[in-house]
């Protein structure tokens, strides 16, 4: 009669256990454990986070990636302080931001080149609309095509204006709501630079205008984010603006609203929007992740309710925006293409002048 | 038996929390505050020479009237806080029934949990210029259109805030204060009136400078306040500094503007503190 020593259990029972994982992972009866990516992605409030919630769960039907959202407050540019406080630590790994963030970004060397073998989609993206490195590397995923405009509520105007500078008139005095300098990247400070001959490297004219009309009163209210410019228009307490398509687009969504996109003497900014990964993201998951929302149909879905253009060619805009973009035979006439390399080496005097110089006249 | 030994060491767990939490970035922001800021990058330049610079860009006539309005519209708002908030104090340590003074000392605390950003937009929608309340302003000789509604708008912004902290800081002052001393006054043919200013007022003085200084503090330092309703007219020094961290990434001004802030900041309050121990110490035994 044999009889069991515990090392004759100890062995059999290893053996035998592992002979039935081997078994059961062999046919993937029984797969190790594997964590799913997590990222982390700041994304503007208001509809931006809404659609982006909606694509979400779409791509979570195929994908384990799990994702966290923080939006950003104030201006997309509040962003690159936070990234700067915790660098190479950062939470982020994936930023929906524009044109000039994306300029701070590369410069401060944090972004991940685009793996175009993971994001497949960036082939059929018109090649001006990605941002480059010094080296020629894809750094962006771009989502959209944006802008900033002049605009009004026809139900509060019915007449309108026909330029800019009809805005000095003592009928709109008070009405006229503008961005903080530095939101929007100056782009206020050169319309109307713009409107007095000038542009973003000769800005003066641009200044000059400013002051006339924070002198006049015509100023009723300075936003510095996308929800107060909502709200403020919201109200009726203002009726003319210069603001990006996103707060002009949830504006429309209750008022009449006319966009000044083809005045004589002025032009309308263009710019895009989109995701960029930061150094640090594991880089499988979040070039995933971008690559689902650059898809045609996804990227379609996207732009659909935030005012801008899709970058898919194939992808369809919104109907509402007829006349909110340009044809390409009108951007030549209509179009401005700032430079925001330049942009974002002024930012920082602007903000000192308007604080100097514009406030002391707003405040009368 | 006293052990002074022990005493001391009970402080260090504390020491060991504060120093690295508050000294620690205060010298950080120090150290920033002399950096050169590269026009473009974010932050200062860690390679270049330190500068005073930042600060003297601060010098100009412009931002010392930042600084004015800051300290004056919180003035404003604290004094206002402490004329509204010393009766409410008074009436329920003194004349409230205990029901009643349960209910108003929880509408107080009540309202510390309500979120600012909730009571500031109430404020804006209320009094603003299609607000029910849009002709408030009118009783003050101010237009509804005026760039001074955004001052006002900022005072009520605060006023909300401080005025439950004031309150429920004098509250304690009043408890304080013996009513047998009023009742003597009362009895020796005193008036209401002389014994509520000689007697209640006089000895609620350091208490009311105490709850003059924490509304104080809380007005100055206020961000959110002049953001959401100031319309872009009125900024507060926070505001600037918020601009210059956030925004431009000029962390350079911003530590500086944040340094001279701090340095002003504590300069009258100890100079309040001083006047309080001076002054009024012994009244408020």
């Amino acid at each position: 009669m044999s009889s069991i020593t515990r090392r004759t259990f100890t062995q059999g029972a290893l053996a035998g256990s592992g002979l039935a994982m081997g078994g059961l992972m062999a046919p993937g009866m029984i797969r190790p454990a594997v964590a799913a990516d997590r990222l982390m992605v700041v994304q503007w409030g208001a509809q931006w986070i809404d659609v982006s919630k909606q694509l979400l769960t779409k791509y979570q039907q195929t994908s384990d990636t799990q994702v966290a959202w923080e939006l950003h407050s104030g201006g997309a540019a509040a962003v690159v302080a936070k990234i700067k406080a915790t660098w190479p630590n950062t939470q982020y790994n994936v930023l929906s931001v524009w044109d000039p963030v994306f300029r701070s970004l590369m410069a401060e060397d944090w972004l991940v080149p685009v793996d175009e073998n993971i994001v497949t989609n960036l082939k059929t993206i018109p090649d001006q609309f990605i941002q480059k490195n010094a080296a020629g590397q894809k750094m962006t995923i771009p989502l959209s095509t944006a802008g900033a405009f002049w605009g009004y509520r026809e139900d509060l105007l019915p007449g309108g204006f026909e330029s800019i500078e009809d805005l000095l008139k003592p009928e709109f005095k008070g009405k006229l709501c503008v961005p903080y300098p530095i939101n929007l990247t100056g782009l206020f400070i050169v319309s109307c630079a713009i409107q007095r001959g000038g542009d973003e490297k000769n800005a003066e004219p641009g200044w000059e205008f400013v002051k006339e009309l924070a002198k006049a009163g015509q100023i009723g209210e300075i936003c510095t984010s996308n929800s107060e410019y909502i709200n403020a228009m919201a109200t009726g307490q203002y009726s003319v603006g210069f603001w990006n398509n996103g707060g002009w687009f949830a504006t429309a969504k209750n008022f009449p609203v006319k966009i000044m996109n083809r005045m004589p003497d002025n032009k309308g900014f263009l710019y895009n929007e989109g995701f960029c990964v930061l150094k640090g993201a594991p880089e499988k998951a979040a070039f995933e992740f971008a690559n689902f929302f650059a898809d045609p149909a996804n990227n379609e879905i996207y732009n659909m309710n935030l005012g801008s253009g899709p970058t898919q060619p194939t992808a369809k805009t919104n109907p509402k925006l007829d006349g909110w973009y340009y044809a390409p035979d009108e951007l030549g006439k209509h179009a401005y293409f700032a430079d925001f390399a330049y942009l974002g080496k002024v930012m920082n005097e602007w903000n000192a002048r308007w604080e100097k110089e514009i406030v002391p006249l707003v405040r009368g | 038996m006293k052990r002074p030994g022990l005493t001391a060491s009970m402080l260090w767990p504390a020491l060991i929390v504060i120093l690295p939490l508050l000294f620690g970035p205060l010298l950080v922001l120090l150290h920033e505050s002399l950096k050169p800021h590269i026009a473009g990058r974010v932050g200062g330049d860690a390679t270049s020479a330190l500068t005073l610079e930042n600060y003297a860009l601060l010098a100009g006539p412009e931002y010392a009237q930042y600084f004015l309005d800051t300290f004056r519209i919180g003035l404003i708002s604290t004094v206002l806080a402490l004329m509204l908030g010393y009766p409410m104090a008074h009436f329920i340590v003194r004349r409230a029934s205990p029901i009643m003074r349960r209910i108003l000392i929880a509408s107080l605390i009540g309202t510390l949990f309500l979120s600012l950003i909730v009571r500031i937009y109430a404020i804006s929608m209320t009094f603003g210029s299609l607000g029910p309340l849009a002709g408030f302003s009118r009783l003050l000789g101010i237009a509804p259109t005026s760039p001074s509604v955004a001052e006002l708008m900022v005072v009520l912004g605060l006023l909300n805030t401080t005025m439950p902290l004031v309150a429920l800081t004098l509250i304690g002052t009043i408890q304080n204060i013996n009513p047998r001393l009023e009742d003597a006054a009362l009895s020796l043919g005193a008036p209401h009136w002389k014994t509520f200013v000689q007697i209640t007022l006089a000895m609620s003085v350091p208490g009311i400078l105490s709850a003059g200084i924490i509304g104080y503090a809380f007005c100055i330092s206020n961000l959110v306040v002049p953001m959401l309703v100031g319309r872009g007219f009125v900024l507060f020094v926070s505001n600037l500094i918020y601009f210059r961290f956030s925004e431009v990434a000029n962390f350079p001004s911003g530590a500086a503007l944040s340094i001279v802030m701090m340095v002003i900041s504590l300069g009258i309050f100890y100079g309040l503190l001083h006047l309080v121990r001076t002054q009024w110490q012994e009244a408020g035994k």
